[in-house]
C-alpha cells in the first residue's frame, strides 16, 4: 500500500485539501496571520538580498582596488605586512611574472611597491600609504583604478604626479593641479622628500584607498625609496570564469617552488570577511526574531482552530483517524498559513529586491560620509537570488509547521470521548 | 444461527475526578445480535452514553469485557482502538458532526479514504450508491451549512454505513431535528437495517426512537433495569 492508502491515515492530498479548506473557514484570522508572517519574511528577504549584494560589491571592490585575487610576496613579508617592510622585496620580477602567467586561470600580473609615507601641503602632515604602480599597462590589467578617478586623470607614463585618495584630498582641501610633498624613509633609514602634483583624485569607496593612499609611478616610488628594480608584491588577477580556489592552489604550488609565498585575497582580508560574517549573522538573527514573533501568530491561529474544532477532532478520531493524522492535519494548516504569508512576503520582496538590484540604495544620501563598514562606493545594490527567495519561502513553511507542533500535539492527545463532549 | 455483533460481560465504568468516584456503568451484561435495532433508553445520568462509548470503542471499561464481533476492545492502545473503529464501527451523532468544509459526497467518502480505499472510482461508486439510498441524489455537492438538519443527518447515516460496519452507534439521533424529520430518519435507519442487515444501537430519550426499536434496553443508575424485545413500529416503504 502507498502512504496515501494506509488505513487510519489520511493521505497527503486529502490532508492538504482539508487543511486548505479549514484555513478558509476563518478567513480574517488566516489573513491577519499571513500578513504578519509576510511582513517578517519581506524584511528577512530584503535583508538577505542587501547583505549578499553589499558583500559581493565589497569583494569586487577589494579585488579591483586593493587585494587583486592574490598577491605574491618574498617570504617573511606577509607576516610583517602591517609595518610595510622594505627588507622583503621581490627582485627578479620579470622571471617571476612569466612563471606565474603560465599558471592556468591567471589572466594578468603586475608589480607594486607599497610603502609608508607622509604627505604634506606645507601646513598639515598626514601619515599614509604610498603605492607605486607600473604605468606601462600591467597595473590596469589587474586593478581598476582608472574607473575610480573622480577628478583629473590617470597617471601617464613618463609624467610625474600622483593620484590622491578622495578622503586625503578632502583632508588637505586639495584639488587636481595642487602640489603635495611626499616624505619617505629609505630602507637604510634616510629621509627623502619629493614634491608631486596631483593629477587625479581616486574615489573607490574603499576607506583604505580613499583615506590613506596615494598612488605614484613605480619609478617615482623606487626613486623615493632608493630601490632598484624591486617591488614589495606582485598582484595577480584570475581569468573571468576561472575557479578561484583551484587557480589559487595551482598558483601556490608554482610559486612555492620558486621560493616565494602567495596569499589569496580571502586570507589577506580574513578580518573583513570575519566582520562581514558577524554582521550577516547579526542581521539574520535579528530578523529571525521578527519571523519568530510572526510564527507565534501561527501557533495562536492553530491553537484557536484546534480549540474551536475540538468536537470535530473527536468525530474524526471516532471515525478512526489516528492521533498522528490529527497532528498532520494541524501541522499542514500551520505550514500552509506560513507558506501563504511567506509567498506574499517573498513576492513583495522580489519586486523590491529587483528594484534595489537595478537602482541600488544611495549610501551618501542615507549615511553621508559615515563609514558603513563595507568598501562600497555611492550605491549599494541588492542581489536578486531566486533560489534564496525560494529557500526562505520554504523555510517559512517548515518553521510555521514547527510553530504548530504544540497545538497539533495538544489536539491529538485529547481522547475522542472527551473531545466529543466538548461544548 | 444468530451471530453476535457485540457483547458486554459484567462491564463497569468508573470515572474518577480527584477523590470523587462516579460509577457510570455497573456490571452490565448484554448480548447484541447481528441485525439488531436496539435502543438504550433511560433518564439523564443513567449511563446510556457511557455504554454507547464503550460499545463504540471510544472508551475502555474499568471492569468486565467488551466484545465487538469476535474481538475484545479491552487493553487495546489508542492507536489500535482508532484502527478498530475505522474498520468495525459507524457513528451517527446528535449534532450530525459533519465536516463543514467538505461536500456531502466528500463527507461520506472520508471514512473510505481513512480505510485506505485507494481506487477513487470505487469510492465514488459506493458513496453515490449510498447517497441515493438515503435520498440525497442531487445534493452531493452541497456542503453541510447548505443542507437542512434532516438532510445533514442523512449524510451522517450514509457516512456511518459506507464502510459496511459491524455496528452503527447513534447517540440521540433525533434530538436536534423536528418530529416529522425524526420520523423520516427513523424510517431510513429501519430501511437500512432491513435491507443491509446492519446492526443499529441507539441511545435515546425520544419515545419515537424507542417505539421503532425491536429491542429496548432500559438503564437506571448504570444498571440494566429492563431488556425487552418488541415488534417495533414498521412503515411500508
Amino acid at each position: 500500500m502507498t502512504p496515501e492508502t494506509l488505513p487510519g491515515r489520511l493521505g497527503w492530498l486529502a490532508t492538504l485539501r482539508l487543511a486548505w479548506r479549514n484555513l478558509r473557514r476563518n478567513r480574517r484570522r488566516t489573513w491577519i496571520t499571513a500578513v504578519t508572517v509576510s511582513l517578517a519574511v519581506l524584511l528577512l528577504q530584503l535583508s538577505i538580498a542587501v547583505t549578499i549584494g553589499v558583500e559581493r560589491q565589497s569583494y569586487d571592490n577589494l579585488i579591483n582596488y586593493q587585494t587583486a585575487h592574490a598577491k605574491l610576496y618574498a617570504v617573511g613579508y606577509f607576516e610583517n605586512r602591517e609595518e610595510l617592510p622594505l627588507d622583503y622585496t621581490l627582485t627578479d620580477l620579470q622571471e617571476l611574472q612569466a612563471a606565474v602567467q603560465q599558471v592556468s586561470g591567471v589572466a594578468a600580473t603586475t608589480p607594486r611597491l607599497v610603502f609608508q609615507a607622509s604627505l604634506s601641503d606645507g601646513i598639515d602632515q598626514v601619515a599614509c600609504f604610498g603605492t607605486g604602480i607600473e604605468l606601462a599597462g600591467s597595473d590596469t590589467e589587474v586593478f581598476r583604478i582608472p574607473q575610480a578617478i573622480v577628478a583629473g586623470e590617470f597617471l601617464r607614463p613618463g609624467e610625474e604626479g600622483m593620484l590622491l585618495g578622495s578622503g586625503l584630498a578632502e583632508l588637505f582641501d586639495a584639488e587636481v593641479g595642487d602640489w603635495l610633498t611626499v616624505l619617505t624613509k629609505t630602507r637604510d633609514g634616510a629621509y627623502e622628500a619629493l614634491d608631486l602634483p596631483i593629477v587625479g583624485i581616486v574615489g573607490t569607496g574603499n576607506p583604505v584607498i580613499d583615506r590613506n593612499t596615494f598612488i605614484v609611478s613605480l619609478e617615482s616610488a623606487r626613486y623615493m625609496l632608493d630601490l632598484e628594480e624591486e617591488a614589495t608584491e606582485v598582484a595577480v588577477r584570475f581569468s573571468l570564469g576561472a575557479r578561484e580556489m583551484a587557480t589559487l592552489r595551482a598558483l601556490v604550488e608554482r610559486v612555492e617552488q620558486l621560493g616565494y609565498e602567495v596569499k589569496g585575497w580571502r586570507e589577506a582580508e580574513a578580518d573583513f570577511l570575519a566582520f562581514a560574517a558577524m554582521k550577516r549573522l547579526g542581521s539574520v538573527v535579528m530578523l529571525s526574531i521578527f519571523v519568530l514573533l510572526a510564527l507565534v501568530g501561527v501557533t495562536n491561529t492553530v491553537l484557536m482552530a484546534a480549540f474551536e474544532r475540538t468536537r470535530e477532532v473527536g468525530m474524526l478520531m471516532a471515525m478512526g483517524l489516528r492521533g498522528g493524522g490529527v497532528r498532520k492535519l494541524f501541522l499542514t494548516e500551520g505550514a500552509l498559513a506560513g507558506l501563504l504569508g511567506g509567498a506574499i512576503g517573498s513576492l513583495l520582496g522580489l519586486v523590491l529586491i529587483a528594484y534595489l538590484a537595478s537602482e541600488g540604495i544611495n549610501i551618501a544620501a542615507l549615511y553621508g560620509d559615515m563609514d558603513i563598514g563595507y568598501p562600497v562606493k555611492d550605491r549599494m545594490y541588492a542581489a536578486l537570488e531566486p533560489l534564496t527567495l525560494v529557500v526562505v519561502w520554504l523555510a517559512t513553511g517548515v518553521a510555521a509547521a514547527v510553530a504548530s507542533l504544540y497545538p497539533a500535539a495538544r489536539a491529538s492527545r485529547r481522547p475522542p470521548v472527551e473531545a466529543l463532549r466538548h461544548a | 444461527m444468530t451471530t453476535v455483533a457485540a457483547r458486554l460481560d459484567s462491564v463497569e465504568k468508573i470515572y474518577r475526578t480527584g477523590d470523587v468516584e462516579v460509577h457510570a456503568v455497573r456490571g452490565v451484561s448484554l448480548e447484541i445480535e447481528s441485525g439488531a435495532f436496539l435502543s438504550i433508553a433511560g433518564p439523564s445520568g443513567s449511563g446510556k452514553t457511557t455504554l454507547l462509548n464503550l460499545l463504540g470503542a471510544l472508551d475502555t471499561p474499568s471492569g468486565g469485557t467488551v466484545w465487538i464481533g469476535e474481538r475484545t476492545t479491552n487493553g487495546l492502545s489508542s492507536r489500535t482502538l482508532a484502527d478498530f473503529r475505522n474498520t468495525h464501527l459507524g457513528f451517527v451523532f446528535q449534532t450530525f458532526n459533519l465536516i463543514p468544509v467538505l461536500t456531502a459526497r466528500e463527507n461520506v467518502e472520508f471514512p473510505l479514504q481513512l480505510q485506505g480505499v485507494a481506487d477513487r472510482g470505487e469510492r465514488r461508486r459506493r458513496v453515490d450508491e449510498l447517497l441515493g439510498e438515503v435520498g440525497l441524489d442531487g445534493l452531493a455537492e452541497r456542503r453541510p451549512p447548505e443542507l437542512s438538519g434532516g438532510q445533514q443527518q442523512r449524510v451522517a447515516i450514509a457516512r456511518a454505513l459506507v464502510k459496511n460496519p459491524t455496528l452503527v452507534l447513534a447517540d440521540e439521533p433525533t434530538a436536534n431535528i423536528d418530529s416529522g424529520t425524526a420520523l423520516e430518519i427513523m424510517r431510513l435507519m429501519q430501511q437500512m437495517n432491513e435491507s443491509r442487515g446492519t446492526t443499529f444501537v441507539f441511545s435515546t430519550h425520544d419515545p419515537l426512537v424507542m417505539r421503532h426499536a425491536t429491542r429496548l434496553v432500559r438503564l437506571q443508575d448504570g444498571e440494566v433495569s429492563s431488556d425487552e424485545r418488541q415488534a417495533g413500529v414498521r412503515h411500508d416503504t
